[in-house]
């Protein structure tokens, strides 16, 4: 493959055109946007200037900085305590953890609202207790705190993969050598998780700037809300300020790159023992504050979705207005989200590898751009990537139309708008690879594919399977593509409780919704079993 | 890992076998209840449809006209934004036959950009004219009428008012939501300004925004929001409120309140069914059409989803009030697409998204 074990060479030839057409392929929804700006007169930086404009792309920009740090700091400290302590119950937080991922916005944020708001569920309960009205959550603050809830797995999953892989050691020496508890944690640990913080970070960032459905439910206004109106009133305003979003979305990718760039790499190592910092007198109320996150995170839009079901149970077998779906529909809705979930899951994780190689390895410029249009995309409305790839389905002719209507496409779909979820983890996973350990497994003749089956991935596996359940979770959870690009006649459970959930239909949707989320608990719980078995 | 792997299988196959059973052909009963004949043999023929108007509903209809035609009906189910954004940028490459929206906006943005076809005059007349395109390019097939939804605990009935004018008295202070950005308030704000003339349109708008009145996302919510008790009232379309009460019963505090017959508060806002002008099987888009007006259908609509029939002759269901609709016929609703832009630039303008 390469000519040297050196870091710091260039890159093969095959792995930079691999490079080259990853980039040119990710990049169809964005040169499908540009393209639209210029053909439809839009006026992007004309709509920078107006206050129409700028007031919407501040308050996104606010929400956007805000959800981050607190998902960043929700995220970072849940993967330590239930990672390296001696937190009561570690197994299952790190079962449930992740699971926020999954709630779609449109139906997780008016669960969360149901249960907490004024008349809610909450209500309800706190009223024995003498509280009459819990307070209303809107505006900044509703959509801060339920898209925080939402997101914190985007940090937590990438941190907690990393931390499993350093060694226990660390925090001992440190403490040996006089540091206090926190001040070890500080010098040793941070340095080490650094990378996947500001990864995971990003994602969040990018996801929120994204988000139409907690922040129109919570009545915030911000620029998703304006592309939304404009899509059938004012189409190239529409597109116009997705370009921004598109921009804006680049920026922030670069501006990571700088900071990780400048981040210390440091090498991966199976950690030999379970590592367990000992909480003492804070291990309980460590518990409460863990509890209290998953008891708002997922218990609380849980608890509205749940009672959306039985209320829709108990009416058909009292004789109600029977439910319109079956157990036939709610499992042919089932297999065909895991079916997607799955295949997305795997096809992003390869996609992302080489350029992740190309980056992190070789710092090849072509792993630069794959990586920054990989991730840039993920801030696009994902009707746009719909739309886009049935422009260009139908400008490739003949190759187009045998692809149209076809799983194929849905998961190439899918991959595109997803991969990057999986982008950052592989990349940290890339560069943690120790550089003696490529040396010496070189001097012993191990070369390409067998290197990189006998020492990398063996190495990176927790990063690419943290990536993969990024991936996977969000795929089960995504809307506009599976509406518009999946085969006819190819109903997922997102799509399902979508159309239940706009008619009112509440019981349909929460049923399906509780099955969503208990697939995912399943798929969660085998994951984090396999890695206890594994490591 | 090998025991995890089968223990997740057992569970796969057990719900597997929990819900296997039913895997028959049968029509299902909403699907009985509009044809309950003899199946016809396979024609051999296929329709494609985009439908806004969701699966849970039309379903039951599409599965009755296969029976019945022997046609075979592929759906694509979607939101009336995303698909008719989507047959514009199929243009006359598109897959479907039949577009269903769930409101005016959509096929009147087709209209405008010249996607569809010209109906055959015969299915245009199954509805009454001014539920119809004037120019014959859709026809309405179910309406949901624009109402106040109030909150029977916080609202007392001879507080309420008779028109949306009223809204703006300082007694309705902070009381009032409205789905702003949502397509069904587009909708009705482009008949509004068209009916009231943009000045006064504008300024009921603006009033409301100094009144206070509450942004939220849809109907739904809005609906949902009443019901605890968040706000007192809301204007949404009639029909969520039923589906609301169907679904969770007697703990939902809200009930629908009617506005004055005339007033611009309780005009009915339609459905509408289209062919896309590329449609490669016109002839039998309009059997499908036609059937969506047939009586059984358009029963099932009043009856079974608690929405307003169109074809001339059938009654809406008694639950529902009956009311004359707002003489709409007038409209230009070409408006509701070309105007849209304005329509939106106002509401933009009032700032009611920050409310």
């Amino acid at each position: 493959m390469s000519r040297s074990t050196n870091g710091e060479d260039s890159a093969p030839l095959a792995l930079r055109t691999i490079g080259i057409v990853l980039a040119i392929t990710f990049a169809f929804p964005g040169a499908y946007l540009v393209w639209r700006n210029f053909t439809e007169d839009a006026d992007p930086t004309g709509l920078l200037f107006s206050s129409a404009t700028v007031e919407p792309m501040l308050r996104t920009l606010r929400l956007a900085v805000s959800v981050s740090v607190a998902a960043a700091g929700l995220g970072t400290s849940l993967a330590w305590f239930s990672t390296r302590t001696d937190l009561p119950m570690a197994q299952m937080w790190r079962v449930l953890l992740p699971l926020p991922l999954v709630f779609p916005t449109f139906i997780g944020a008016a669960a969360f609202i149901r249960t907490l708001n004024p008349g809610g569920l909450g209500n309800d309960v706190l009223s024995d207790f003498g509280v009459d009205q819990t307070p209303e959550l809107s505006g900044f603050f509703g959509a801060w705190l339920v898209l925080t809830l939402f997101t914190f797995p985007y940090v937590y999953l990438p941190v907690a993969a990393r931390l499993r892989q350093l060694p226990g050691s660390f925090e001992d020496s440190a403490r040996v050598l006089g540091d206090s508890a926190a001040r070890a944690v500080a010098k040793t640990v941070l340095p080490h998780i650094s990378g996947s913080v500001a990864a995971g970070t990003l994602l969040v960032f990018l996801y929120t700037i994204s988000d139409f459905g907690a922040v129109q439910l919570m009545r915030y206004d911000t620029l998703t809300r304006a592309i939304e109106t404009n899509y059938l009133a004012r189409p190239p305003t529409a597109f116009a300020l997705s370009l921004v979003l598109m921009v804006m979305a680049a920026l922030v990718v670069a501006a990571e790159r700088l900071v990780s760039r400048r981040l210390p790499v440091m090498g991966a190592a199976r950690s030999s023992r379970a590592v367990q910092y000992r909480l003492g007198r804070w291990r309980w109320p460590c518990f409460g504050a863990v509890f209290a996150a998953a008891a708002l995170s997922l218990g609380a839009p849980t608890a509205a979705l749940v009672d959306w079901a039985s209320d829709g149970l108990l009416r058909e077998r009292r004789g109600g207005r029977p439910l319109t779906i079956d157990a036939d529909k709610v499992l042919e809705a089932t297999v065909n989200t895991l079916t997607a979930g799955v295949l997305t899951a795997l096809a992003a994780a390869l996609a992302v590898i080489p350029i992740a190689y190309l980056l992190g390895r070789y710092r090849d410029r072509i792993g630069s751009l794959s990586h920054a249009v990989v991730i840039a995309t993920f801030a696009l409305p994902g009707i746009l990537i719909a739309l886009a790839l049935r422009f260009w389905t139908i400008k490739a002719g003949p190759a187009g139309d045998l692809l149209y209507d076809t799983l194929a496409l849905l998961i190439f779909a899918y991959t595109v708008r997803f991969a990057s979820l999986a982008m950052g983890v592989t990349l940290v996973a890339v560069r943690s690879i120790p550089a003696p350990m490529r040396d010496v497994a070189a001097t012993l003749g191990a070369k390409g594919p067998r290197r990189l089956a006998s020492i990398d991935l063996p190495l990176m596996t927790p990063g690419i399977l943290a990536g993969a359940g990024l991936v996977l979770m969000s795929t089960m959870k995504e809307l506009p593509i599976s509406l518009i690009v999946a085969p006819i006649g190819f109903p997922t459970l997102t799509t399902r409780i979508f159309g239940s959930f706009e008619d009112a239909f509440v019981a349909e949707a929460g049923i399906m919704a509780v099955v969503l989320v208990a697939i995912s608990a399943l798929l969660s719980w085998f994951l984090v079993l396999r890695r206890a078995d594994h490591f | 890992m090998r025991l995890h792997l089968l223990t997740l299988a057992l569970v796969f196959g057990l719900v597997g076998t929990a819900c296997g059973g039913s895997g028959s052909d049968d029509l299902s009963e909403a699907a009985l209840e509009i044809y309950a004949g003899e199946c016809a043999e396979s024609t051999g023929d296929s329709l494609t449809v985009y439908s806004g108007r969701t699966e849970n509903l039309i379903e039951p209809v599409i599965d009755a006209f296969e029976c019945k035609s022997g046609v075979d009906v592929a759906v694509r189910w979607a939101t009336s934004t995303q698909l008719a954004l989507l047959i514009d940028e199929e243009g006359d490459r598109t897959a479907a036959d039949v577009y269903l929206s769930r409101s005016p906006g959509p096929v009147g943005f087709l209209k405008a950009n010249d996607r569809l076809a010209q109906l055959d005059q015969a299915t245009l007349d199954l509805a009454e004219e001014r539920y119809r395109d004037p120019d014959g390019e859709w026809v309405g097939f179910s309406g949901r009428k624009r109402v106040l939804v109030y909150n029977i605990d916080t609202v007392g009935e001879a507080d309420l008012p008779n028109s949306v004018f009223e809204l703006t008295d300082p007694g309705w202070k902070g009381k009032v939501a409205i789905p702003a950005t949502n397509g069904s308030f587009i909708d009705w704000f482009t008949v509004f300004r068209d009916l009231h003339g943009n000045d006064v349109a504008t300024q009921w708008l603006n009033d409301m925004v100094d009144n206070d009145a509450h942004f939220y996302a849809n109907n739904r919510a809005i609906v949902e929001a009443v019901g605890r008790g968040e706000i007192e009232v809301g204007l949404v379309n009639h029909y969520y409120n039923y589906q609301e009460e169907a679904a969770i019963g007697d703990d939902h505090r809200a009930r629908n309140h009617d506005l004055a017959d005339d007033d611009i508060g309780s005009l009915l806002l339609i459905t509408a069914a289209a062919i896309p002008a590329a449609s490669d099987d016109v002839e039998l888009a309009h059997t499908l059409i036609n059937f969506l007006l047939t009586e059984p259908v358009q029963t099932y609509f009043t009856d079974e989803t608690f929405e307003y029939p169109l074809a001339s002759g059938v009654e809406p269901t008694a639950v529902l009030p009956t009311f004359d609709a707002l003489e709409i016929g007038s409209v230009d609703f070409d408006a509701l697409g070309g105007g849209f832009e304005e329509t939106a630039r106002i509401i933009e303008a009032s700032g009611i998204q920050n409310q």
